[in-house]
């Protein structure tokens, strides 16, 4: 039985917007899922009625079997989250913050003690643990976030945008200590913009597009839904023209994506630009996420 | 258990929270009371031990409809546009909890006001007061019930700038317009039916009564009231930050 299973969920606001349209997943336990889609698509509706803060105008959430539309209260007991937004707590220190929200989730004074010092030290945060929230910086502020979500136990952790202005050494602790909480088997449901991060780290994912799941699998599995496209990285000299069959990418200069009928000619193509000089180097591969979600969201992606 | 639990950690971390600003609030409010106190006396000139005893006691009301009107439900209506009553509302906490935490803090930071402003009236006016022990509900009980009034009107109200509107314009009428700081008989018949529906009314009667001997006070039905509009605001309050939209 999945840990959460949501089936045919809709939510439709007052104004009249369907923000959620049939979203059915069944997400399992210690699983890393991760929800993509560009901005308004409705992965914030989704949350917001996961956690039992707006009402599904149909359909059905079950955490464990428990109905959680009828029962939010079940819901926020077995779930950790790390809003978007950063914890407006102003004058709270970070060591403060992650101590009280462990008392709120119902942990004893030692307990919550004993948590949030280990959280302090895994995140490396010992420096910042007296620095207020309003003074913290952005990717701090990120991280006393995100151990706010993870200092209690949770069958679900839900994370949206955690490593958002976090640097590059924290970001990797931080992925550790989710790869830690699977292992556990804590199931973690990442809300996401970072194509890079989702390729690398989760175990599935749904493409949301205008409410509704475009895409859905493993990251290695989507690639091979698109295998009619490929991806040609060139490094070229000044001056190359492009084959017709390659359609540049006016954001990414040098990488083309072509049809896969095409490839005899554009490998031909390729020797000749190189043999004359143009080219330099070149590397034909799969497309990547950004491809998919390219693909699967449209042009009028922000 | 879990119930105090948690009122005892959200008053902890919504004070924290606001330790910086704790003193200046206290300051400001401490301001505003002595300014009306002094400030009356400067408009009226001699003011009557029996006049001042009334003026003073409708300042310190003052000093919490000022936390409970104003502070409170702009603080909620920050809270909700900077996503930070949501997030409480994603934690498994009790609503009451949450709302009786932020009254708490309107009681902290309306103490400072209260207690300087009854030293002031006294050093100024010379008002003799007849404490009862009852001021130990009332106050309490002024406060649950205005601050309740606040935060429903600020989870209730749509934007953040409609708040602050209806909260400014609302203490404005409370000195102005109400048997707060003006004596009721002294109102026309219009304001003294309108103020007859709001608790300040009650709050300023029930401070009297508990600190004065002044006439024509109504304890009982005063407590009475006050403790009816507590558990409705409370109740609205957090009903509406149950609901799900």
């Amino acid at each position: 039985m999945p840990v959460l299973d949501i089936q045919s969920l809709v939510k439709r606001y007052r104004n009249g917007t369907m923000a959620n349209d049939g979203i059915s997943l069944a997400i399992e336990e210690g699983e890393l899922f991760g929800l993509l889609g560009p901005n308004g698509a409705g992965k914030t509706t989704l949350v917001g009625q996961l956690l039992g803060l707006l009402k599904p105008t149909a359909g059905s959430i079950q955490i464990d079997g428990v109905d959680v539309v009828a029962r939010p209260g079940y819901a926020r007991e077995q779930i950790g989250f790390l809003p978007q937004a950063q914890v407006a707590m102003d004058d709270v220190h970070i060591d403060e913050l992650i101590f009280a929200v462990a008392r709120l989730r119902g942990l004893s004074r030692s307990e919550a003690r004993a948590r949030t010092e280990a959280l302090i030290e895994r995140l490396q945060l010992s420096q910042f643990r007296a620095t207020s929230m309003r003074a913290a910086s952005g990717g701090v502020r990120r991280l006393a976030g995100f151990a706010t979500a993870v200092v209690a136990p949770a069958r679900i952790v839900v994370l949206d945008e955690p490593t958002n202005d976090v640097d590059p050494l924290r970001r990797r602790l931080l992925w550790d200590a989710i790869a830690e909480m699977r292992e556990e088997g804590t199931t973690v449901l990442l809300v996401t913009h970072n194509l890079h991060e989702a390729e690398r780290f989760l175990d599935r994912l749904a493409i949301i597009e205008h409410g509704r799941i475009v895409r859905e699998g493993a990251p290695a599995d989507l690639r091979s839904v698109v295998t009619e496209r490929l991806r040609l990285e060139v490094t070229a000299t000044n001056g190359l023209q492009p084959h017709p069959a390659l359609d540049c990418e006016p954001d990414r200069p040098g990488s083309y994506l072509f049809d896969n009928a095409d490839l005899v000619i554009v490998s031909s193509w390729l020797e000749e630009r190189r043999k004359a000089g143009e080219i330099v180097d070149f590397r034909i591969g799969p497309p990547s996420l950004e491809d998919i979600y390219a693909a699967s969201v449209g042009a009028d992606t922000p | 258990m879990r119930f105090l639990t948690q009122y005892f950690e959200l008053t902890r971390l919504q004070l924290l929270s606001m330790r910086s600003d704790v003193f200046i609030i206290s300051l400001i409010n401490i301001a505003f009371v002595a300014g009306f106190i002094f400030g009356f006396g400067y408009l009226f000139g001699d003011v009557s031990s029996r006049a001042g005893a009334f003026l003073t006691t409708g300042v310190a009301t003052n000093a919490i409809i000022v936390v409970g009107l104003t502070m409170m439900p702009q603080f909620l209506a920050e809270a909700k546009q900077q996503g930070r009553l949501d997030y409480f509302r994603s934690l498994p906490i009790s609503r009451e909890a949450y709302i009786l935490s932020l009254l708490t803090v309107v009681l902290v930071l309306s103490l400072p006001g209260i207690v300087l402003g009854l030293l002031t009236g006294w050093w100024r006016y010379d008002v003799s007061f007849d404490i009862s022990p009852v001021i130990l509900l009332v106050v309490p009980l002024a406060v649950l019930s205005l601050g309740g009034f606040g935060a429903a009107i600020a989870i209730l109200s749509p934007r953040l700038q409609l708040t602050n509107a209806i909260s400014q314009l609302s203490i404005f009428y409370f000195i102005f317009f109400a048997p707060v700081l003006l004596p009721r008989e002294n109102l026309p018949t219009a304001l003294q039916r309108t103020a007859d529906l709001l608790p300040p009314t009650y709050a300023a009667d029930a401070v009297r009564a508990s600190l004065t001997d002044l006439e024509g006070t109504h304890l009982e039905r005063s407590l009475l009231v006050l403790l009816g509009f507590a558990v409705a605001s409370i109740a609205v309050a957090a009903a509406s930050i149950r609901r799900r939209a």
